[in-house]
This record gives C-alpha cells, structure tokens and sequence, in this order.
C-alpha cells in the first residue's frame, strides 16, 4: 500500500523528568516520521520509554526538548484545550486496561467523544452504529461494561477510539490484558482497519505482536531506532 | 444545550450511583430550601397582615392630630390657647382645601355601658367615642345594621348610640335585638340606632382587629355637652385629598391650627407615613435576620454539597483522565462537575420547596386563618436562585480541581 501524507513527525524529541533525586531522560531525541496509512509498532521492554512516547504522540505529555509536528503544524503551540480538541477530533486511543466508563452503556461510552467534538456531527448516531458495526459490538450496545468480557471491552474501546474516524489510532498494549486468542482477534482487527486505511500505532513489549506490523520502532533506554519494515 | 443535557444526564447516573450519599447531600439543601421558603412566607404573611392592620386604622392618607404638651418656653404662655376642640376641626375644613374628610373626636374618659345588669366597663373595657359619621370612612368603619348619625342628631346633642359587636355580645343576649334598645352610658339612656360590622383577623387565636369591635359612638356634640361637658377633642383626624401631597396637607394643617391656638403649639399632627417607616425599618431587620438564616443554610448545604464533590471526584480520577485522553477540555470537565452540583442542589431545592409547600398546607389547615404563613411566588424564586447558588459556589472549587488534574496521572490511578 502507497504512504500518504504525514501525519506526525517527531524531531529531535526529548522527555526528561526528576524522579527522586535524579533526571530520568525517558526519550533521548527521538526523531521519526508517521504517515497516513501506516501500521507501526512501537517496542520496547518496560521502562523503555514507550509509554512517555506514547503520550507524547497523543498530545497527553509535552517534550522537554524538541518538537512535534501534527499534521504539519507545531503542537507547542496549541494549548491544552486545543490540544484537547484535536484529541477529540483527529486521535484515537486504546488502553491497555480498556478504560471504559463502567457506569455508561457500551454505545453511551462509544459516544463519549462526540462530546468533546469541537461542532459534533449531525451524524453522531450513525457515527456511533458504524463503529459498533465495525468491531462487531451492535448486540451489546446497551450492555454496560461490567458484562462484558475483556476482548469485547477492548471491541468497544477501539470503537469508542474510532468514532470521531481519527487520523491515527495510538493503542498502548491492547492485548496486554487479554488471553491469546481473543489478542489475536483484536490484532486481527487492527489489521483489518489498517487493511481499510487507518492510520495505526501500537505500542507493546512483545515481539511477537510486533511482528504483525510492517513497521516496527524499537525504544530501549529511551533511544527509538528504526526496526526496519516487515 | 447539548452538553449541558448530557452534564445533567451525567449528574444524575452519579446521583443514582451513590444513592445513600447523594441523598444526605440532598436532605442538607433540602432542610435549608425549606427553612428559606417558610421563613419568606412567615414573613410575608405577617407583612400582609401589617398592612391590612394599617388599613383598617385609616391607611397612609389619614392625618392625626392630638393635643400635646407644649415646649418649655412657651408654657408661661400655654393658658392663652383655647386647645383642640371643634372649632378647629371647622377651621380646617373651611380653611385647608387639601383635607378631605375632618373628624373631630372626643373620647370619654371612664365609659361605663350597662345594660340590665350587665356592664362593660374598665381597663380593658369599650371605649366610647364622640363623633361624627366622618370617622367611619376615615377609621373604616362600616354601619353593618341600622344608620349612622343624622344631622338632626348632631344638632339635637341626642342620645343615640352606635355599637361594635363586643359590645352587642357583652350586652345583648343571643337572639335580642340591639337596635332600637337603650343603654346606659354614664348613666344616662342611649338609644341603639346601629351596629358595626365585625372585624377580625386572626393571629395565632389572638383577634388582632378586636379593638374595632370594643368600641361604641355617640355624636360628638352630645359627648361634649352632655357626658364631658368639655368641647377639648382627644384627636382631631383628617385625610389627605392628594396623597402625593402629604406634606403639605400636614404643613397647611399645621398653619391653621398654630393661627387657632394663638402661635402656641400645643399639638401634633401626625402621618401614618411614620409608622410606615417604622415598619420598614421592622421590615428590614426581618430581612436581615432572614438573610442570616439563609446565608447560613446556604453555608450549611454548600458545605455538603462541596464535601460530596470531593469524594466524588477522588474516586473518579480515572474517569477524569479517559475523559481528557477522549478530548475533553479542562472546561469540559469543570462544566461536568457544576453541572452535577447543581443538578443536586436543584433536586435539593425541588424536595426543599415541596416540603415547605405541604407544611405550609398542613399549617394552614391547622392554625387559625391569618396566622398562617403565605406561599408566594417570591418564596419559589428564592428557593431556586438559593439552591442554584449553593450548587454553582459549592461546586466550583471541586470542579477547578478535578478541570486541573494532569490526564497521565489520573489514567494511571487505581
């Protein structure tokens, strides 16, 4: 598949924070660029740094050193709500521990960032059936969370992350607490919306979910390398 | 509108969430929406009740003149002063075009009214009063039976008496009829021609109009020549034409008499205006105190609301931070949280205002009319503006809080 445009590039980008007594530098100048498109994986053992970078390319942490290019415009020079909006309309998260809202429905939790949308769709519910169509939760819409098991929490979390039909879907561990089978079904998925076109990063310890993606960067002590493309 | 719905929505998962909790907070605003509306309405019922009292002794048009004793520096001189009497009430009508009705009154000093063994006399007693038919449109009083006095009988000093009910029911017996029949007035035969409307308005079981009903007039010429033998006047009462010319009814008023009593000023001309301003100022130390008590409540049910919020946010840091990962803005979040603590204070005042509304009821069904408290409108506007404020002052502090939490930590949070 041809890369697009660029969604997000990273330049010279660092992250350093006190820890105790000491400055830990959690990302040494990281410079890589994400385009439209792309299925990357972002490895590393814990500690690395993959979380920081992480929360970087969602805007949710700000670098101490560098800076990042979203959509080609500076983020530092957005300020927080702004930022807060472009994570509303343009990224998509999903969490490792689901992050649902236990006592919101399945398709209220769906719709939750349709709220935040900056002039929300007329579309929203359509938005929201497509979504839930999409990863196969249509039955469970008025379920809460609580009564689902964890592959179809982690369904409605995608589909919550791809309601707003991001630029880009930043999934931190998603199958971390997941059992084989069902993390290979919503690797599957990923694949399959990646097949459709989104833009996808996944940030995981495992090589072996790394491997199911053409790209691949490595953080090990805070350094990313470029793991080369399968 | 939206996102104020869905905050509202929000708000009450989150109360129905944490049932035991939401209801201690809503019983606290609850308690003080209710103190707040009885308070207003015991208030403004004894305001109306103040009015009608005010009313019924003439209203604030009506002008009162009583003899007095004079200043110092001209006491060597008060003996050159005839006093108040009914050539002064001439005077004024004939002289002062700005007063309308003038009624000269002579009270007597010990009434004594017997009726065939039975009296009412003493302290406590009836008073009995010369006068003429202009009292009863400036004191409002109304001839319920019978009439009122004629010229003739004013010309005749004749010995015809109008009665109040007290004084019917003291001297009559059920069923007799009063008109027509004779009294003993110091002594001398009355004869009944009319009886008063009777008055009441309750306070608690206390007739706060009974004095309107203890009373008893003859014709001023007649109290004069025939029971004082004094023409001096106890008031001599007139009314303003022109309200909104008070003053100058007083000042002419005034004028007219210092010229009768030769310069000396021997009397005082008085408004209801100073009793009114009396009662405003009774009025607004109600409203102080009120206020007090609101304030108070208000602190109270902020207190409780504030403290709910507190413990609400800490246990939903997490639900913070994935609502900022989703995109929410610090405002969106600060605008949640309001929206919450005032969706409770809102159920609070709502059960506040129905509270008070059923013991205003019971109370009304219980407690003689006019003691009463009133439910107003007013009572209602208040009850949400308090309830409103309580929700938006308590909730700001924690919604700044939960608006400032950093979305890492708080995805982080167990």
């Amino acid at each position: 598949m041809p890369l697009g445009f660029e969604v997000l590039r990273l330049d010279r980008v660092g992250k350093r924070y006190p820890m105790g007594d000491v400055i830990v530098d959690a990302l040494v100048d990281a410079s890589f660029t994400l385009s439209e498109g792309e299925a990357v994986a972002i490895l590393g053992p814990s500690g690395s740094g993959k979380s920081t970078l992480m929360h970087l390319l969602g805007f949710l942490d700000s670098p101490s050193s560098g800076e990042i290019f979203f959509e080609n415009r500076p983020v530092a020079s957005l300020n927080e709500s702004q930022r807060a909006r472009v994570r509303a309309e343009k990224i998509g998260f999903v969490f490792q521990a689901f992050n649902l809202l236990p006592r919101l429905s399945v398709r209220a939790n769906v719709a939750l960032p349709l709220a935040y949308h900056g002039s929300p769709p007329d579309d929203a519910e359509d938005r929201v059936d497509r979504a839930l169509d999409l990863v196969g939760m249509t039955n469970r819409a008025h379920h809460k969370p609580g009564e689902l098991s964890g592959g179809q929490r982690q369904r409605v979390a995608i589909a919550r992350a791809l309601v707003n039909e991001p630029r880009i879907l930043l999934a931190d561990e998603p199958t971390g607490n997941l059992d084989t089978k069902t993390a290979a079904a919503i690797l599957d998925l990923f694949k399959e919306l990646n097949r459709l076109g989104r833009t996808i990063v996944v940030v995981t310890h495992s090589p072996e979910i790394a491997a199911h993606f053409r790209r691949q960067l490595h953080v090990r002590d805070g350094l990313v390398t470029e793991g080369g493309f399968a | 509108m939206r996102r104020l719905f869905s905050g509202v929505v929000n708000g009450f998962a989150e109360i129905w969430g944490h049932k035991l909790r939401s209801l201690l907070t809503i019983s606290c605003v609850m308690l003080g929406v209710a103190s707040m509306v009885l308070t207003t309405g015991f208030m403004e019922g004894f305001f109306k009740g103040w009015e009608v009292s005010l009313q019924e002794q003439g209203g604030i048009e009506k002008i009162s003149t009583t003899a007095q004793g004079v200043k110092e520096r001209q006491a060597p001189l008060a003996a050159v002063s005839p006093g108040l009497t009914r050539a002064d009430a001439r005077a004024i009508a004939a002289l002062v075009p700005q007063a309308a009705v003038v009624s000269p009154e002579i009270e007597a000093t010990r009434p004594r009214l017997v009726r065939g063994g039975k009296s009412f006399e003493g302290r406590r007693g009836a008073r009995v009063l010369g006068v003429t038919n202009a009292i009863l449109e400036i004191n409002r009083y109304e001839v319920a039976s019978g009439r009122a006095f004629s010229d003739l009988d004013l010309h005749d000093d004749a010995e015809v008496i109008i009665i109040g009910s007290k004084i019917r029911d003291r001297l009559f017996a059920l069923g007799e009829e009063p008109l027509g029949a004779f009294i003993d007035f110091n002594d001398r035969p009355f004869r009944v021609i009319g009886l008063l409307q009777h008055y009441e308005r309750l306070w608690g079981t206390y007739n706060t109009l009974d004095w309107k009903n203890e009373i008893a007039f003859v014709p001023v010429t007649t109290m004069a020549t025939k029971v004082q033998r004094s023409d001096r006047l106890s008031y001599l009462n007139f009314k303003a034409a022109d309200i909104t010319r008070l003053r100058e009814t007083v000042d002419a008023a005034s004028n007219v008499l210092a010229q009768q009593h030769r310069g000396i000023i021997d009397f005082n001309v008085r408004t209801n205006e100073e009793q009114l301003a009396s009662f405003a100022s009774t009025k607004a130390s109600f409203v102080i105190g009120g206020s007090a008590i609101a304030g108070v409540s208000l602190l109270v049910s902020g207190i409780g609301i504030m403290n709910l919020m507190l413990a609400s946010i800490n246990e939903r840091v997490r639900e913070i931070g994935i609502r900022k990962a989703v995109g929410a803005t610090p405002f969106n979040i600060f605008s949640q949280f309001v929206a919450e603590a005032v969706t409770l204070s809102l159920l609070g005042g709502a059960a506040g205002v129905a509270v008070a509304v059923a013991l205003i009821k019971v109370l009304s069904a219980t407690l003689p009319p006019g003691s009463t408290p009133l439910l107003s409108p007013s009572a209602f506007v208040v009850g949400f503006i308090f309830s409103v404020s309580a929700g938006v002052l308590a909730g700001i502090y924690p919604a700044i809080q939960a608006a400032k939490l950093d979305p890492i930590e708080a995805l982080r949070y167990e």
